[in-house]
């Protein structure tokens, strides 16, 4: 390394230093400061532990000509309804996004194509509306209520509450393990499932001993995933009228707080439970994704995936099971647009077709404010974004040293850090000493600190399609510029760059979309000072204030209808110039 | 020890016609080899045989039973993948003992079979590592053990050695040999190295887009290729181009090479006049000695020599303006630009008409 590459790596570690790493440590250890035995037995009690549970699992109302079965589960206080929702939608999103890609990578029927495509829009990004159209459709006086009073049958379903936020959940995350999944049966040599079958596996048993193994890496990466975006999600809780999870207390906390001071030590706990749940799975993924490269000893052989055409039983599945429950899983999506176009949504379906919302959108001083903040900060991190992922990305993948495994470690793992663990973290640390007033101080410019957590959370995007740029140019290809006097850094600017300019710029045009839609530390943050808050936090406000389907709900719609565009414009845009189809929606 | 008969087998990849009706039978015990360049259809065919393809037209017999359209794990063959295809999550015992587990053996019968396997082909004390842990050479025992432990009717081979190097190609060649005289089983080997097939095979099929151009033992092959694609796919060898001016016997003809006579054998009936293709290996050239006298002489300059280790190759620049290659022993004193003498024995001069739409 020469010195320019050496300043960019050190601009890069800084970075992370100031925005992830410091932060997640003063977060963890400053309880140790002042915990006390009564704030662990604090923890353990209610609010935070209600055991036994409150409340019924299920109610069953007569209404004289129909019984009414509300599903709304117990209330176990905040750390255990967390991590029982978690629990739950992991393992329905692990099951659906399993079938789901299983039927998809194997099976050859008609509307593959479409299902494929189907299966991503619920990763569209549409914050918070997409919940309340799920309370909508199956919570208090929903669609599914109606549907089934109309059916006669003499019963009806809602399912409200903690049931809700994890039926809400689930089909909002499962394409996250179907996307992880898919990508791991598609990686799978054939001829090691070839050679099974040549043994005389067939079915289940080479699904099992076979297909199964070299698949949990993917299926591992996806559901743990899902378990931390449960965990960290705020819009189903809201939607659903859950408020005792770790997510909303912590916003609970932050929000109309004037110092640092107010931050209550447990909620601190709380945001450190978070960040140990997620660096806890991270550690047991890092096992899998070396076991994966593992499994990728192919050299030579043929490269024909496997399809069959599905017999009876599998084409019921999936003409029965599968397409139902993704069309399903789209409605939520569907219904923001509904919202967005409608003028109102009050009752059991919406009337009136309108653009009334987005012609108020630019009159909205809010909304206009908020527009503009996002675009400034999510284009100051793009540049930072740039910058830092290409350093990073190509550092640890051309330099030997030891340490390269941490820096990897370090460019990727922000995806999976819950992001109001780094927001807490960064208003504990910004708020003290000599950063008190200081240009950084949340409470008085939160802008600095939302620009710099967008670069460092939504830079993996960035650093993924840098990386896949450099697997295609030949380390020769740099070795003859340095085997002619040129340095590394310049090695980098005249070969590498030009080379994989549009793998960066595809990247980065991907992190900016994510930055628009960022939630966590754009909430935590952006309440420290309104002024300075991004459009996320706008629609946020809209939503809880315009709770129950009011005008706001309509405008947060419309303005999440627009980022939709932006998401699907990108990564088209994107895809289109990576030419692969798979690896940048979600995660 | 099991036949295996493929009768008129025809597979389409699209609108692409991967095998054209091809027949073979190879015989119980025999090591049959498929020989071509790559995209000939041999590792389709070994497909076809293992039930990974399944032919359009034609039938597929294993000890006489039609398994066609039998699925690949109806069918008891054992099949050795180019990559080894060994289960990256699964220990050296686990991989071998896989097939004996699917057939429902009990744990002892197992473990005593994987033990006679591992002991056989010298992978004991290897029964906990991985498949990544281990060096090619061992991946491709590991793979061979799998499949001969569970005593298939037929073993398949796909280009098992293509990724050992030059020196451990040779040996394990040997030792795949070894093993399968010892336990008899019969087997279908696939590869695009000649040499590699000459030295391993009972009987060889050399193919060419999707047809058998020829199947007959290593000698038979070599020494009387059917047609052009043949001759010069065995061996290096120089093809030059000639007119037929007579016939001298039964096979042997006179053929004019822009001047210079070359006597050469035929299969095929020449008629005087007709343009023809003569193939001379290169190794079939032998020095003349001073003064000597021989039909098949061919006289020019030295224009290149290279040594190729057993023995040199000279680029002759000849009189009358062609250009061959010869291999030639024991001269270590000829440099380039030297005059030199070498003569073919008109057996070895192979004359094929020049009709034959088939490139070098």
């Amino acid at each position: 390394m020469d010195p320019p590459l050496v300043a960019l790596l050190l601009f890069s570690l800084t970075m992370f230093s100031a925005v992830l790493v410091v932060p997640l440590m003063v977060l963890l250890l400053r309880p140790a400061m002042d915990i006390s035995l009564d704030v662990v037995r604090g923890l353990l009690s209610y609010p935070y532990v209600a055991w036994p549970p409150l409340g019924e699992w299920i109610i069953f109302v007569d209404r004289g000509d129909h019984t009414l079965i509300i599903v709304r589960f117990k209330d176990m206080g905040i750390i255990l309804n967390t991590i029982m929702i978690a629990f739950s939608v992991t393992v329905i999103a692990t099951t659906v996004g399993v079938l789901v890609a299983l039927v998809s990578a194997r099976y050859e029927f008609p509307g593959r194509s479409l299902l494929r495509i189907m299966a991503l829009v619920p990763l569209l990004y549409t914050p918070f509306v997409n919940a309340f159209v799920a309370y909508k459709i199956f919570g208090d006086n929903g669609l599914l209520y109606h549907a089934l009073l109309k059916l006669g049958m003499g019963y009806t379903i809602e399912v409200t509450y903690i049931a809700g936020v994890i039926v809400a959940q689930a089909m909002m995350f499962w394409p996250i393990v179907y996307l992880n999944t898919l990508a791991a049966l598609l990686q799978i040599d054939p001829s090691l499932e070839e050679q099974a079958e040549n043994m005389g596996a067939r079915g289940f048993k080479l699904f099992r001993t076979v297909t199964l193994p070299l698949s949990l890496p993917g299926i591992a990466a996806g559901s743990g995933l899902v378990f931390i975006f449960s965990m960290e999600d705020l819009a189903a809780p809201i939607a659903f009228k859950v408020d005792r999870v770790i997510s909303r207390e912590i916003i609970k906390a932050i929000v109309g707080s004037r110092d640092v001071a107010f931050l209550s030590i447990e909620v601190i706990v709380l945001a450190g439970l978070l960040l140990t749940t997620a660096l806890l799975w991270l550690t047991v993924v890092k096992q899998y994704v070396s076991l994966r490269h593992y499994a990728m000893i192919v050299r030579g052989g043929r490269w024909k995936p496997r399809v069959a055409k599905p017999g009876p039983l599998m084409y019921a599945i999936i003409y029965l099971v599968v397409f139902p429950i993704v069309i399903f899983s789209m409605l939520p999506q569907l219904g923001v647009i509904v919202y967005a176009f409608s003028e109102s949504w009050v009752h059991v379906l919406p009337s009136g077709f309108t653009l009334d919302h987005f012609r108020e959108l630019a009159r909205d001083p809010n909304v206009v404010n908020g527009l503009r903040n996002s675009l400034v900060y999510s284009i100051t991190a793009a540049i930072l974004i740039i910058i830092i992922s290409t350093t990073i990305a190509y550092v640890a993948s051309r330099i030997r040293f030891a340490g390269v495994g941490a820096l990897d470690l370090l460019a990727t793992s922000p995806l999976a850090i819950p992001g109001l663990s780094i927001a807490l973290g960064l208003v504990i640390l910004y708020s003290l000493g000599s950063f008190k007033d200081s240009l950084v101080d949340p409470f008085r410019n939160p802008a600095v600190l939302i620009t710099l957590a967008y670069a460092i959370r939504k830079g993996p995007f960035t650093t993924r399609a840098v990386y896949a740029g450099l697997q295609q140019v030949h380390q020769a290809l740099e070795e003859a510029g340095m085997n002619l006097g040129a340095s590394r850094s310049r090695v980098l600017f005249t070969v590498v760059l030009p080379l994989i300019g549009l793998n960066v710029m595809a990247g980065a045009i991907v992190s900016f979309v994510y930055c628009m839609t960022e939630v966590s530390t754009s909430i935590v943050l952006g309440a420290l000072n309104p002024e300075q808050a991004p459009i996320t936090y706008v629609i946020y406000e809209y939503v809880t204030a315009g709770y129950g389907g009011g005008a706001f709900i309509h405008l947060a719609a419309a303005i999440v209808t627009m980022t939709m565009a932006l998401q699907i414009l990108a990564i088209t845009i994107s895809n289109y110039i990576l030419r692969f189809r798979y690896a940048f929606l979600g995660v | 020890m099991a036949e295996v008969r493929l009768e008129g087998v025809s597979k389409y990849f699209g609108r692409f016609k991967a095998l054209d009706g091809i027949s073979f039978t190879v015989s119980p015990g025999e090591i049959f080899t498929l020989l071509g360049p790559s995209g000939c259809g041999k590792t389709t065919t070994l497909r076809a045989i293992a039930g990974f393809e399944i032919p359009e037209e034609g039938r597929i017999y294993i000890d006489g039973v039609d398994v066609t359209f039998k699925k690949p794990y109806e069918r008891n063959t054992a099949m050795v993948f180019q990559n080894y295809a060994l289960w990256p999550h699964m220990t050296v015992f686990d991989n071998v003992a896989y097939g004996l587990k699917v057939r429902g053996y009990s744990r002892e019968e197992i473990r005593r079979r994987v033990n006679w396997a591992l002991e056989l082909l010298g992978l004991k004390g290897l029964e906990n590592r991985y498949p990544l842990q281990l060096s090619g050479g061992q991946q491709q025992r590991v793979a061979l053990a799998r499949a001969i432990v569970v005593e298939p009717k037929v073993l398949l081979f796909d280009e098992p050695l293509s990724n050992l190097d030059a020196k451990l190609r040779v040996r394990v060649r040997e030792e795949i040999v070894s093993l399968q005289r010892r336990l008899r089983i019969t087997t279908v080997y696939v590869t695009h190295d000649q040499e590699e097939a000459m030295s391993i095979s009972d009987r060889i099929a050399v193919m060419d887009r999707g047809h058998i151009i020829q199947v007959g033992t290593p000698w038979e092959i070599y020494s009387s290729p059917a047609n052009l694609f043949v001759a010069t796919f065995m061996g290096r060898s120089n093809v030059l181009e000639g007119v037929v001016v007579s016939r001298e016997s039964d096979n042997l003809y006179v053929v004019d090479v822009r001047g210079l006579r070359i006597y050469g054998v035929s299969r095929d009936k020449l008629e005087k006049g007709d343009k023809v293709k003569v193939v001379i290996r290169n190794e079939d050239a032998e020095l003349l000695e001073e003064g000597g006298m021989s039909p098949n002489v061919l006289e020019g300059r030295v224009v290149r020599t290279s040594l190729i280790g057993f023995a040199i190759q000279m680029r002759l620049l000849l009189d009358n303006g062609e250009t061959v290659n010869v291999y030639l022993k024991n001269k270590t004193s000829v440099s380039e630009g030297e005059r030199l003498r070498v003569y073919v024995s008109p057996e070895d001069v192979k004359v094929y008409k020049a009709l034959e739409a088939v490139e070098e």
